[in-house]
């Protein structure tokens, strides 16, 4: 089965050659076209297809190896053994030096230097006149001698079709190395490469330097074929066609270039006899195959394959940490501090993760977490501070040096290498860039990743995500591991089995730091508690003396600030339902998120909907207002069905969100940022903007003002205006007061107690929840996805729950 | 009711088409006629150009009864103006089609890149235009490649020599075209001055899409350019002629024949006139007979020709159709369409009244030029119409 | 006298460098694409603004008028065809789907409209006027008044209108854009119908000077490309300056150095300035988040 389409490739091959030896003239030359074009594709392949990075100037190189083989034969006479592999040995070198501009840039910019590249080639050939020919390039380049006899072009397309063969072969092989795998990893995700100790300049330089001796390869042997060279033959659109090769058959796949080759040589010929109207049709039938396939023709064959294909598990059973552990190490850090743009994110942090122990890194949201690992793992650097891995200094050091230092980490977003199987995850990931598959095999059974081993893994489930990046942290052997929120959207089971994980492995002496929101966890496991609140340090401990600590309970809880007056709610809502969910599910991939949600809004309401995070409260907002799409179950306003509509239909029909982290148009004035909230409105009534002013005074003071120079506080009101100009039936709130100030915090329940007086019906999630319940008529509760418990607000504050969802007390 | 009548008219047509084909199959197997030039991009009316003077005398030809018994058909591949599609067009042709002659287009490297296929396969290759030197003096023996066009050394020689006698030139500017073409002349150009001893102010290259040539006519006018000797199609041409107006420089332009591709007044504006050009045939004024009937016989076929202002380029009309009539009357001197054999048909033409000229041994082993120096036609365009030089004050 | 009508051309032909370049900001700013094909839109602009106005005679204002509707038109089309079936599932494939796209237009112009250049005479575009002592066409200054003024009011309807606001409201954060209420995939598509819109105007703008057929834009959509990523496509003005600071250039080499320079230097120039500043003169840098 698995050797399936490398018969079908060398019966293609065989077929090849066949016909090439008995075909006419014509025939040869369009086999020799087609398989020369093959070899730059395959060339191209290696470096839009593995390492992720596009060329518009591969004509260049192929320009270079045909000049080079024109120019050495003709001109100074010498034998075509000789010249060949200077064409190939010139347009690598070429390559190796346009990948130097080209690692700055990335994108259209890459794009553009790439364009360029071609025509300073193009032009330069046209001016050198001397050497090159100029405009008449160069005719009468001899065919190579071959023991003392001269090839024929039958020879020469023979030869071409091996070569073919050949490249396939080694494309294949290199796709599979460590080297291939490598720039597959780089293109999948640079951050997680680097994070495993690959460094992306090397790779991608390689990348540019095989792809353009492959395009070298090809433009030597172009100038025997067709006995001569002339600038024309180099043009940009031949730069197009290249790449229209990979893109039609397949990037990254091991045939596409071969099957897109064919079809961009050979489509043409079968499309000769219609003369002027040639370019016409090849136009559009390659719009249809593009409309076809958009991940090329190959592309879309392995989809439909991989689809089919039966899942291969693990049979090795779980164990203790297998590999050899790096000497054990503790990593320290003192007086790490960053700011950006005058923001101090970062002040003064100060620890010690001890090896064979779990040291935890908590705070509210915002509160700079990941921003210190972001520094210890080298993907910024500190303005001041030291970070000491063992007795070397790692701060300010380029990420792929620090993991090779021995420091791994995982991420909150994951940054698996998607296009990769789990396996090739690990593997890549070892120190020596090429351990065993036992090895592999073994770690995935240590973290209790119990599915398909060649699945790929942008394919995973959630969970299996997770596991799969723990266990390519640690397939670098290191000695410490970050770990971000590993237990985000995990269901209660998977949470307590990732607790048990994380303990197994600072058991087996590595000195694990994790940044994580769930309690439960954190109190659980840990050996050490740091505090950060806005950057800053405010408590360390033992697990017992933080829970108990007033300054975390005040900057978590939002206990002590003051309440607004309570206002007493009842049990079940009053009225009729403005909103209704019910049985709502929603989620990432294959794992929901949301496991049946049923909630009511009355008209009139403050409700509030409590929960640690990941517990699906942002997703919640997301799903009502249509930011999250496809759902199931219901959401009806006023007995409209919303879980169909797109989100501008959703606002239309008077649900609005105002989204977590504000979202302000930071480059658009306070009052344009006002305005766009009634985007919908036909009329827009200077009224509504004048009582928005009044409701939120400081915005006026700065209603000229770019939204991006505000502070927090001030955005999070004129989030807050902005959504309530669009005259929403219902106000959803994701959050108000995250990363805010407490007295900030304080001036803005204020308002929204105000809103609440004016009958403004609102929905309202956030993590302070003494303040939320001290707000709301009545709460729901969220855990792992479901409504755990419901109620007026002060049968929720009184029944405790809460303090167990946040800081998982007794 | 309407789908029936629909299926009717389809199996009606297909009876129709299937007698079409049928028909031309009972007679004898047709002569092929290959073309290979651009059809597509910039060039694409030239190319039109060229295959509506084939077409022209092929109707004629066939009208007549054909050559050997046999109607002549014509087999058109675009190039799309570069030499590697040209050379498979042309391989296609040969092997696959297997036409008894090849027609190239405007492209001069096109046509060197096709050349040595041409000798190798034994198959004549027949120029209707592109004017690079080398494409007949190939060196190739026996040479299988003949031209009914100009050659761009001889007119190179006849623009200097123009420019002398009528303009007094001491110090002529060169405008060019920056592609193959430009560069051909840019060499003859050199030689012709160096042979008369003349050393140019300097030498200009333009891009086809040039808006502004005033910096490189600024260099060439204050290194104190007396004429302009200018190479370009039609549309950088308009280009020269329009920045010349706009610095107010009045000096004569002497001219390949690129202003002749287009409505160069309509272009260029009134001072298109300024700009003398060569030409090999002009369709305006006193015609001889050929020109008259073949006026009427372009106005018959293609509706948009109303009169001598549709016909553009008509150097590519006037050279394929004469071509054609000079391929035709090799064939029948061959008495078959064996390559070698119509090779040496060439040589063996004795008279033919054609529409550039009254040919006389227009060939022979040497000489694979049908047009010598004594046909260029010194003309400038008024009012959109080519008349020759002193027609029109 | 050298440098000044060097400088006069540049400024003409830079701001409509500049002009085509908008468009691919325009674009680029709202959906992160492109139309490759750029060169084609502005040949449809000179197209049917010289089919109305010259074919069909009709005065130069509806003319142009009709042009840039019809213009707008094929804006939508192309992101309907070529960019929205392949963006809106990840796949690059819009780069070639463009290209594609574009040589269909290109061909099927060359057949409808002929294959012979044609001259767009206006009597307001021929003759010349002095500046400096030197012969300039009345188009040449206009042409970077138009740009400016087209700049400028693009400019106006960003900061001035409900359409422009939403407009830039998508491009500063889209998710949020949606939550006001605006309709997204519109906005883009009406960023392609802007895009291609500018493009015409600058087709229309320089068919007096040049001439009007089917193969007209390529090249110059190539340059403007390079103009746009030189500026930093994500910066308005500054693709506009770039195009202005390109076309002054180019003259200036032609000017200076002669002609055989102009090709190589100015896209070698493209590489060591991108080489310097990775995000073009005038783009901000992506702030790089993990």
């Amino acid at each position: 089965m698995k050797a399936l389409p490398w018969v079908t490739l060398a019966a293609c091959f065989a077929a090849a050659i066949a016909f090439t030896s008995v075909a006419n003239d014509y025939y040869v030359f369009v086999m020799a076209t087609l398989a020369l074009t093959a070899m730059v594709g395959i060339g191209l392949n290696i470096l839009l297809g593995l390492s992720g990075q596009v060329s518009f100037g591969h004509v260049g190189f192929y320009a270079i190896g045909a000049y080079t083989v024109a120019i050495l034969m003709v001109r100074l006479k010498l034998g075509f053994w000789i010249a060949l592999p200077a064409a190939i040995a010139l347009s690598a070198l070429t390559g190796a030096l346009l990948a130097l501009p080209a690692l700055r840039v990335r994108g259209p910019y890459l794009a553009m230097v790439t364009i360029a590249f071609g025509f300073v080639v193009e032009h330069s050939i046209v001016e050198w006149e001397d050497v090159t020919g100029g405009q008449n390039g160069i005719m009468g380049v001899p065919k190579p001698l071959f023991l003392g006899e001269p090839l024929t072009e039958r020879d020469i397309a023979l030869g071409a079709i091996v070569l073919v063969a050949l490249l396939l072969v080694a494309f294949s092989r290199l796709s599979r190395s460590s080297w291939g795998a490598s720039m597959r990893a780089v293109k999948d995700s640079e951050v997680a490469a680097e994070s495993v100790g690959l460094n992306p300049i090397a790779i991608k330089t390689l990348a540019f330097t095989l792809s353009a001796a492959c395009a070298g390869l090809a433009g030597a042997l172009f100038s025997p074929l067709s006995g001569f060279v002339t600038p024309s033959s180099f043009a940009f659109l031949q730069s197009i066609l290249f790449v229209l090769v990979v893109i039609v058959g397949g990037a990254g796949t091991v045939s596409g270039p071969l099957i897109g080759a064919a079809i961009v040589v050979l489509l043409p010929e079968v499309l000769a006899g219609l003369a002027e109207y040639r370019l016409l049709f090849f136009g559009a039938l390659m719009l249809g195959v593009l409309w076809i396939a958009p991940e090329g023709i190959v592309g879309e064959v392995l989809r439909w394959v991989r689809r089919r294909r039966e899942a291969v598990r693990s049979t090795t059973s779980a164990g203790a940490l297998p590999g050899a552990l790096r000497a054990q190490a503790a990593l320290e850090v003192d007086g790490l501090t960053i700011a950006f743009g005058g923001v101090q994110a970062a002040t003064g942090v100060a620890f010690k993760a001890l090896p064979g122990a779990v040291t935890s890194l908590i705070g509210p949201n915002g509160a700079g977490k990941t921003t210190v690992l972001n520094m210890l793992g080298g993907f910024y650097r500190p303005d001041a501070g030291r970070v000491k891995l063992g007795a070397r200094a790692i701060e300010g050091a380029p990420a792929w040096r620090i993991a090779r230092a021995g420091l791994a980490r995982s991420y909150q977003t994951s940054q698996l290498f998607g296009s990769m199987s789990v396996l090739e995850n690990l593997v890549i990931a070892s120190p020596e860039r090429a351990g065993t598959q036992q090895a592999a095999e073994s770690l995935l059974a240590f973290v209790g990743y119990r599915g398909d081993l060649y699945a790929r893994a942008a394919d995973l489930p959630h969970v299996d995500r997770r596991l799969v990046e723990i266990a390519r942290a640690l397939a670098t052997r290191p000695a410490v591991l970050l770990l971000d929120e590993p237990a985000a959207g995990l269901s209660r089971e998977d949470k307590a089995a990732l607790a048990r994980l994380m303990r197994r492995i600072a058991d087996a002496g590595v000195a694990v730091l994790l940044v994580e929101h769930d309690m439960e966890i954190v109190m659980g496991i840990s050996d050490h508690v740091v505090v950060l609140d806005a950057g800053t340090p405010i408590a360390a401990g033992t697990p017992q003396a933080i829970q108990q600590d007033p300054a975390v309970r005040s900057a978590y809880l939002g206990e002590d600030q003051g309440r607004p007056a309570a206002r007493r709610g009842a049990a079940a809502p009053a009225g009729p339902g403005l909103l209704d969910v019910g049985r709502l599910e929603a989620g990432y991939g294959a794992e929901p998120v949301l496991k049946g949600i049923d909630l009511r809004v009355a008209t009139g309401e403050l409700v509030a909907v409590l929960g640690a995070n990941g517990a699906g409260k942002s997703t919640l907002m997301r799903a009502l207002a249509g930011l999250h799409r496809p759902v199931r179950g219901e959401i009806a306003l006023e007995g409209e069905n919303l879980t169909r509509l797109p989100t501008h239909r959703v606002v239309a029909s008077g649900v609005v969100l105002v989204p977590e982290g504000r979202q302000v148009f930071p480059e658009l004035s306070v009052l344009d940022n006002i305005r766009l909230g009634a985007h919908l409105r036909d009329e827009l009534s200077e009224a509504d903007v004048e009582s928005m002013f009044e409701r939120f005074p400081r915005l006026r003071e700065r209603s000229a003002q770019r939204a991006g120079l505000l502070s927090g506080g001030e955005q999070q009101m004129l989030a807050i205006a902005r959504g309530l100009m669009a005259k929403p039936k219902l106000l959803l709130l994701d959050e108000p007061s995250l990363g805010l100030a407490p007295t900030i915090i304080r001036q803005l329940f204020a308002a929204l107690d105000r809103l609440r007086d004016d009958a403004v019906t609102i929905l309202l999630v956030d993590q302070m929840a003494g303040l939320a319940l001290a707000l709301a008529d009545r709460a729901y509760v969220i855990d792992g996805g479901r409504i755990t418990a419901q109620g007026s607000a002060e049968e929720i504050a009184a029944r405790g729950a809460l303090e167990k969802a946040y800081l998982a007390t007794g | 009711m309407q789908s029936a009548w629909t299926r009717r008219s389809i199996l009606a047509a297909a009876a129709a088409a299937t007698l079409c084909t049928a028909l031309p199959a009972l007679a004898a197997e047709p002569i092929k006629i290959g073309l290979v030039t651009a059809l597509s991009g910039q060039s694409a009316r030239a190319g039109e150009a060229i295959t509506r003077g084939l077409t022209i005398a092929i109707d004629e030809l066939n009208a007549s009864g054909g050559v050997l018994g046999r109607k002549f058909e014509l087999v058109r591949r675009d190039d799309e103006a570069t030499p590697a599609k040209g050379v498979i067009a042309a391989r296609e042709l040969v092997f696959k089609e297997k036409v008894a002659v090849l027609f190239g287009g405007l492209d001069t490297p096109v046509s060197l890149a096709i050349v040595p296929i041409m000798n190798q396969a034994k198959v004549p290759f027949i120029g209707p235009w592109a004017a690079g030197t080398p494409i007949t003096k190939n060196g190739a023996n026996p040479n299988f490649v003949f031209r009914v066009s100009a050659v761009d050394e001889i007119v190179d020689k006849a623009m200097l020599q123009y420019a002398q006698k009528n303009f007094g030139t001491k110090k002529p500017g060169l405008i060019l075209i920056n592609n193959p073409w430009g560069a051909s002349n840019e060499k003859g150009l050199r030689a012709a001055m160096k042979a008369k001893g003349v050393t140019p102010a300097g030498i200009e290259k333009m891009e086809n899409n040039d808006v502004d040539v005033v910096p490189q006519l600024t260099r060439l006018k204050q290194a104190g350019a007396d004429t302009l000797f200018m190479v370009g199609n039609v549309g950088p041409s308009a280009q020269v002629v329009k920045s010349l107006d706009r610095m107010g420089w009045d000096v004569p332009v002497v001219s390949h024949w690129g202003p002749a591709g287009g409505r160069f007044t309509e272009l260029a504006g009134p001072n298109a006139k300024k700009v003398h050009f060569v030409q090999t045939y002009s369709f305006y004024g006193n015609q001889r007979p050929v020109g008259q009937k073949v006026m009427k016989m372009l106005m018959a076929k293609y509706p948009d020709i109303k009169g001598p202002d549709d016909v553009t380029p008509a150097v590519g009309v006037a050279n394929a159709y004469d071509a054609m009539h000079l391929v035709a009357l090799a064939i029948k001197n061959a008495g078959s369409t064996d390559g070698p054999k119509i090779r040496e048909g060439f040589f063996k033409i004795g008279t033919y009244d054609g529409l550039i000229k009254a040919y006389d041994k227009p060939f022979s082993p040497e000489v694979h030029d049908a047009i010598t120096e004594n046909d260029y036609v010194w003309t400038q365009f008024i009012d959109n119409k080519i008349v020759p030089v002193g027609m029109v004050k | 006298m050298l440098v000044v009508s060097a400088i006069i051309t540049g400024l003409g032909l830079g701001s409509m460098y500049g002009l085509l370049a908008l468009g691919f900001h325009v674009t680029y700013a709202v959906s992160a694409t492109v139309n490759f094909a750029q060169g084609s839109s502005m040949m449809l602009g000179a197209v049917f603004a010289y089919t109305f106005a010259v074919r069909l005679g009709w005065p130069i204002a509806p003319a142009a008028a009709m042009a840039l509707a019809l213009c707008a038109l094929y804006g939508v089309i192309v992101e309907l065809l070529a960019v929205r079936p392949f963006a809106r599932r990840g796949s690059n494939a819009w780069l070639m789907a463009t290209v594609a796209l574009g040589i269909v237009v290109d061909n099927a112009v060359l057949f409808t409209f002929g294959k012979e250049p044609r001259g767009f005479n206006m009597p307001w575009a021929t003759g010349s006027i002095p500046v400096f002592g030197i012969g300039v066409s009345p188009l040449q200054l206009l042409i970077p008044a138009a740009g400016v003024a087209l700049a400028g009011a693009l400019h106006f309807y960003w900061r001035r209108t409900r359409g422009g606001k939403a407009m830039l409201a998508v491009v500063q954060n889209p998710e949020a854009a949606r939550l006001m209420g605006i309709n997204v995939p519109r906005v883009i598509s009406g960023a392609f119908a802007l895009s291609t819109v500018f493009a015409g105007a600058a087709g229309i703008l320089i068919a007096p000077l040049f001439n009007v057929h089917s193969d007209m834009g390529t090249v110059f959509g190539l340059k403007a490309f390079a103009v746009a990523i030189l500026g930093g496509i994500t910066s308005a003005w500054g693709v506009m300056i770039a195009g202005v600071v390109f076309g002054v250039v180019e003259a200036l080499i032609t000017a200076l150095l002669g002609s055989t320079y102009t090709q190589i230097l100015s896209f070698a120039l493209v590489i060591v300035v991108l080489a310097a500043m990775p995000n073009g003169m005038f783009g901000r840098a992506e702030v790089k988040k993990v």
